[in-house]
């Protein structure tokens, strides 16, 4: 851990107050508990444990398909990468090897959850700055997508779709069109928040050296995902060990040297392009077969004995499953690895000290920390 | 220290005020109603006429909310146990799984999703005979 710890003696002039848990800095409920001097922050510590739910130790006791509806509840903005994680483990798991029509499915329904989560994420960085144009237009545009997910998987925010074997449905007619067409639009409106948010001076001026992240530290720390890449450390899961079809997909990693809060937007309004840019490839390319694949005795099959640790690159960051199948039709162990984890804690604590208490909202949104993947 | 103002960052912004004079994107409800989804997850059905009573919507329930129930009305002749599902939308996570397991496919989930009633005993819902 770098300069401040937990433990840091504050002066006996600082007041303390509670920063949450319900604040627009974090989508989920967390507290931070802030000694300030002033305006200035002295001392910060995280308290998490407002959205425990133990969903490690439900899954334990569910079966493995009935365990597949929890999943996607440890993550509200994004719950797509829970899903894949879990089905990609039990595949691993039990040896199932799913169809191109379904990998293709997969790549599509996670890169539509990554761009819905960094329009969220942008409305969250405009709400947490005050900013009242971005908010509405970036929530409004993120209904879009889920119009899409709503056709397709029949849930519109949990979509419980990502299913061991393959996916739960096959795509509705004329979803590709629309998806296409909703590209299209979301494509062309993307240069509108440039010149509203992202090159907005008074937005600069906000975001602009502050949260600044030490670069030596990221990969120590475990940092991941567009706050690493806003280290110029151009580190992404779907490059580094791709799962899927992103091996054969065409895709850019955006970094920044910033170390910034604004660095962190830019690398997320980059990514936006990429993730447009994946799924036109998917649409061009979305091959023709099975959806989903036999499972031996379905709603009761069972792992062999093993381990495995699988990763997704959520739009926060890696996000890792380690599940252990002991013989039965439940798994003996299921650990979730969220990237809040690190940033909520590791990273959060240090660098709110010295930062302004008006920023503090801003600095948690710009690192995306989402509590319930915490607390799993 | 020096600050240069940075013009078209300051001015740019106000180019979102042509937003102004668009049309709105939301419904004007309740003049105009949302177009129902296909497959959406919404409010259970069950066609009695199909329905055979064997609780395997209520073994696969991973909440526990549904109750097998003594029907009322005509049922599905093959019907032995004469129950049918009642669900606890108090519990129900609409995940779907019933309808998955159910082997005539008469449970299914419609796009109904709004419920108003006083009386909150009703949540324990029986579905609708479709
Ligand atoms: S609804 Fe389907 S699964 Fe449930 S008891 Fe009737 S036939 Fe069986
Ligand atoms: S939708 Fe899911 S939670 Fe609801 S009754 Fe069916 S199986 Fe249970």
């Amino acid at each position: 851990m770098s300069k401040a710890t937990r433990h840091t003696d504050t002066p006996a002039t600082s007041i303390k107050i509670f920063h949450g848990p319900q604040h627009p800095g974090v989508t989920g409920n967390m507290s931070m508990e802030l000694d300030l001097d002033g305006e200035t922050i002295v001392k910060a510590v995280t308290h998490v444990g407002y959205l425990h739910r133990g969903f490690e130790k439900l899954v334990e006791r569910r079966t493995l398909i009935q365990a597949f509806t929890i999943v996607c509840r440890i993550c509200v903005p994004e719950p797509d990468p829970n899903e894949e994680n879990f089905a990609r483990g039990i595949e691993e798991l039990a040896g199932l090897e799913i169809s191109e029509r379904a990998k293709f499915i997969r790549v599509m329904v996670l890169e539509l959850a990554r761009l819905q989560a960094h329009y969220l994420w942008l409305a969250g960085q405009g709400g947490s700055i005050g900013h009242e144009v971005v908010p509405q237009w970036a929530v409004g545009e993120r209904d879009f997508i889920l119009d899409l997910f709503e056709a397709l998987s029949g849930g519109r925010v949990y979509h419980m779709y990502i299913y061991p074997g393959g996916v739960k449905r096959d795509l509705p007619e004329g979803l590709l069109e629309r998806l296409s067409d909703l590209l299209d639009r979301l494509e062309q409106r993307l240069p509108e928040y440039d010149r509203v948010f992202f090159d907005n001076a008074a937005v600069r001026k906000r975001l602009q050296n502050v949260g600044v992240v030490d670069a030596d530290e990221a990969i120590v720390n475990g940092y991941c995902g567009p706050v690493l890449r806003g280290c110029g450390i151009a580190r992404d899961v779907r490059r580094d060990a791709p799962y899927l079809v992103y091996d054969q997909l065409e895709f850019d990693i955006p970094t920044e040297t910033g170390c910034d809060a604004y660095a962190r937007a830019l690398v997320r309004r980059a990514e936006m392009y990429q993730s447009i840019r994946i799924l036109r490839q998917v649409i061009a390319r979305m091959p023709p077969g099975e959806f989903q694949c036999k499972l031996p005795r379905h709603h009761k099959f069972r792992l062999p004995k093993a381990e495995t640790y699988v990763q997704t690159e959520s739009a926060r960051g890696a996000f890792g499953y380690f599940m252990a199948g002991d013989g039965t039709e439940y798994l003996r162990r299921l650990q979730v690895r969220g990237p809040s984890i690190v940033h909520g804690f590791t990273l959060l604590e240090p660098l709110l000290v010295g930062a302004q208490l008006s920023d503090v909202a801003l600095i948690m949104n710009s690192l995306g920390i989402c509590p319930p993947e915490i607390e799993r | 220290m020096a600050w240069t103002p940075d013009v078209k960052g300051l001015i740019q912004p106000f180019t979102a005020l042509k937003s102004s004079v668009e049309q709105p994107y939301t419904l004007n409800y309740p003049v105009e109603k949302r177009q129902d989804v296909t497959g959406y997850r919404g409010f259970h059905v069950n066609s009695l006429a199909l329905c055979v009573g064997c609780g395997n919507c209520q073994e696969i329930c991973m909440n526990e909310a549904i109750d097998m129930v003594e029907a009322t009305g005509e049922i599905n002749p093959k019907n032995a146990s004469g129950l049918v599902p009642r669900i606890d939308y108090g519990r129900c996570c609409w995940c779907g799984l019933c309808t998955d397991v159910c082997g005539p496919d008469s449970l299914r989930m419609e796009g109904d999703y709004t419920y108003v009633s006083a009386d909150a005993d009703s949540f324990l819902y029986m579905p609708k005979d479709r």
